[in-house]
């Protein structure tokens, strides 16, 4: 009976020696990672506090909507990268003689596709500042050259952009469209409206790269809907899917007659529906023009 | 000497206390300490290990299992015997795989853990050097990983 007690005292002070052993191993534990979150929201911060500056440098090379209002009737954009700065580049350039326009996707997201996009911007202008051009094709051609000579001419680094590039030429009244994969909607006044034939090559991929010029033939209120894949490949709505072509298609078809401001807060708001709660996919930008 | 089944082999019962019991298999050269009450008082502990140490000597053995599943009390300073001196005295008479089967209960790891980090900050790390330890399920798995 003694030795029973006696067992069961030993066993009773072991307990309590283990339970504060283990609180104390517990808290210890506790501070460090306590420590570990602090330093990890600094980091946190750091990044985004940089990325917030990045955005501000990435925003100040899109285009003014009223230099693409002097040659359109109306013109507006959006862009919503994914992670604020992003590889989607909506540009213009006034050229004396016209404007060159369109909207390009780099390839990535986040701060590689960032830079790759400021390239391609900083590219875009230097071509259009030194020559005169007036074929979308021709941008597209030069533009090609400069993105495979400086990113892919020695080592293939996959970086490259797909879109279009339009020109539009305010003395001959001659609208053409030059497409890198890229994805836009023309809606007439009357009429059906179409989806834009693409090239099957990306801007930069190649030197090989083959890039067709077209002319579009328009009547004055004629719209043009220009954007990334962004937009129709965002997961979302009541069974997480894709949004997809079809779906922009009837969208724009029910509001084709909206005005350009309009039909950009319809777009908007019908991508942030169906996103919903879920991240977004991809960076997602669009251009709307009228003619 | 009695024979028992135990991790599905006929395994020789060396020693019993009132606390745990030590049995021996020749062929895979193993010894399987297995507890059976909730708490093995120090001196009882101790007797038990340093009978496989002279295990060890008499049997060869290689591979030894230490069945914890019944304990619930984790007392340390018998922990701190166990690392700092019985295994390095099992490593240099040639313990090569220690096999540790613990009770499913979440806060007994953690005991366990608050008592190794507390054994490790005392006398480093190192003091688990040349001696395989694993942490198993039953002595089922470490009797089919022998047989091989």
């Amino acid at each position: 009976m003694n030795v029973d007690i006696q067992y069961y005292k030993e066993q009773l002070a072991s307990k309590e020696d283990m339970l504060v052993r283990t609180a104390s191993y517990l808290l210890e534990a506790q501070t460090k990672l306590e420590l570990k979150n602090k330093e990890l929201s600094e980091i946190h911060e750091e990044i985004f506090d940089s990325i917030r500056f990045a955005r501000l440098i990435q925003t100040s090379f899109l285009p003014n909507t009223d230099v693409l209002k002097v040659f359109l009737k109306d013109a507006s954009f959006f862009v919503k990268q994914q992670i604020g700065i992003g590889g989607d580049l909506v540009f213009s350039k006034n050229t004396g003689h016209g404007l060159v326009f369109g909207l390009l996707d780099s390839t990535g997201h986040g701060i590689p596709a960032s830079m790759l996009s400021i390239a391609g911007s900083l590219f875009i202008q230097e071509i259009t500042s030194t020559m005169q051009i007036d074929s979308p094709a021709a941008l597209a051609k030069l533009l090609n050259y400069q993105l495979y000579s400086t990113f892919n001419k020695t080592e293939l680094s996959l970086a490259h952009m797909e879109g279009s590039v339009f020109y539009y030429c305010s003395r001959t009244g001659k609208l053409k469209y030059s497409s890198a994969k890229g994805k836009a909607i023309y809606l007439p006044l009357n009429g059906a409206i179409t989806e834009l034939p693409a090239s099957k090559d990306p801007v930069g991929q190649s030197p090989e790269s083959v890039f067709d010029e077209v002319e579009i033939p328009f009547v004055s209120g004629d719209k043009l809907l220009i954007y990334s894949d962004g937009l129709v490949d965002q997961f979302g709505g009541p069974s997480d899917k894709k949004y997809n072509r079809k779906r922009l298609l009837d969208l724009v078809e029910q509001n084709r007659h909206s005005s350009v401001a309009e039909l950009k807060e319809i777009i908007e708001f019908e991508h942030n529906q169906w996103k919903g709660d879920n991240t977004q996919t991809d960076d997602v930008s669009f251009l709307i023009i009228e003619l | 000497m009695k024979i028992v089944e135990t991790g599905g082999i006929p395994m020789e019962l060396i020693l019993k206390t009132d606390y745990a019991s030590l049995y021996f298999e020749s062929n895979l050269k193993l010894a399987v300490c297995v507890a059976d009450e909730e708490y093995i008082p120090i001196d009882s502990f101790k007797s038990l290990f340093l009978a496989v140490s002279d295990l060890l000597e008499v049997k060869e053995i290689k591979h030894f299992v230490f069945d914890k599943r019944q304990l619930r009390t984790f007392h340390q300073p018998s922990m701190e015997w166990y690392f700092a001196i019985w295994k390095t005295s099992v490593r240099e008479k040639g313990l090569v795989d220690h096999y540790k089967i613990l009770p499913p209960l979440d806060w007994f790891v953690k005991a366990v853990d608050a008592g190794k980090w507390e054994i490790f900050k005392k006398y480093g790390s190192d003091i688990v050097n040349g001696i395989s330890i694993n942490y198993v399920d039953s002595i089922d798995e470490v009797v089919l990983k022998l047989k091989g």
